[in-house]
């Protein structure tokens, strides 16, 4: 076993993948109707996002349960975890892109947008290693940040209760991966829970701003 | 110097169209112009658009003629501004 909560934090990565592919379907459905090239990259994201929670939630089950002797497979254990933070990387650059782009008056600006990818391409050579992957949260949490900083902007604008859920979701998931980054570096089980249930949380949050922004019409 | 107006997407534009319509119940040509604030011609060409997708029916009665938004065109209503909500979470407008 790697650190208490192991199977706790795997359930919450399952569930929060689950989140995230729901708010990536409801991107996709609004994205058919409006044709709006940020939806894309917003359901493009969490469905990257989604896809790559329940592989970390998988593998991690497997590894505990020892299922097939996968946890005597080192470098597949390393190899899977290794593919998660690659889609989460790029979920969160698609995400953090995406923000960038007003379609109002199909003004673009992606210069930081550039910055985040910039930063995703130099990770990825190096997913090989437990020192590697703790790089790879780092650069997640970059990318996060941004989104935060993007979300904190528009909330700042619009001060409505749908973009502080946004804001506040993605502010939690920034945490989460702040938490598991802390909880591989200090060897700290607490802090891997925290950031999982942080996760968790953040997804949420996210699926309440979903289900909220989906009352709008059907009343 | 003076902010250009801002351009409404055709998303925008039929959503303005079908709200007024809706509004109305039986709205006119004229009506229409008012509160889509659009010109004569490209009134037209939209509701042309729209019937042909099934979202607004044209009823003729003695010599005028009015727009019916079907329930088709109502849940096209209700998804667009689902979608203009989820949207604007994100500071983006269709």
């Amino acid at each position: 076993m790697v650190h208490p909560y192991f199977i706790e934090n795997s359930f919450l990565s399952l569930i929060s993948g689950l989140v995230a592919l729901a708010v990536s379907y409801y991107a996709f459905r609004y994205r058919r109707v409006t044709g709006s090239s940020f939806l894309r990259l917003l359901s493009v994201g969490f469905m990257l996002l989604g896809v790559g929670l329940l592989v970390q939630g998988s593998v991690y089950l497997l590894a505990e349960f020892n299922v097939g002797r996968f946890a005597d497979r080192e470098a597949l254990v390393y190899g899977a975890t290794g593919v998660y933070l690659v889609l989460q990387s790029a979920a969160y650059l698609l995400i953090g892109t995406g923000y960038t782009i007003r379609v109002q008056r199909g003004e673009t600006s992606e210069g930081t947008g550039t910055a985040a990818a910039f930063l995703a391409v130099q990770a990825t050579p190096l997913l090989f290693g437990t020192l590697v992957l703790d790089a790879g949260e780092l650069v997640i949490l970059v990318l996060v940040s941004f989104v935060v900083f993007q979300g904190a902007m528009a909330y700042s604008e619009l001060r409505n209760r749908l973009s502080l859920y946004v804001l506040l979701g993605f502010a939690l998931i920034a945490l989460s991966h702040l938490g598991e980054l802390l909880g591989s570096l200090l060897a700290s089980g607490d802090l891997y829970l925290v950031g999982g249930t942080a996760n968790l949380a953040g997804f949420c949050l996210l699926l309440l701003f979903v289900i909220r922004s989906g009352r709008v019409g059907s009343a | 110097m003076a902010q250009p107006e801002k351009q409404r997407s055709t998303i925008r534009i039929y959503l303005d169209i079908l709200s007024a319509a809706d509004e109305e119940g039986n709205a006119k040509t004229t009506r229409l112009i008012q509160r889509a604030n659009l010109p004569h011609d490209r009134l037209m060409k939209h509701l042309g658009e729209l019937q042909k997708r099934e979202l607004l029916v044209e009823v003729s009665d003695g010599g005028n003629r009015y727009y019916t938004v079907t329930p088709k065109g109502r849940e096209f209503v209700n998804e667009v501004r689902r979608a203009q909500s989820f949207l604007s979470a994100f500071g983006v407008s269709i």
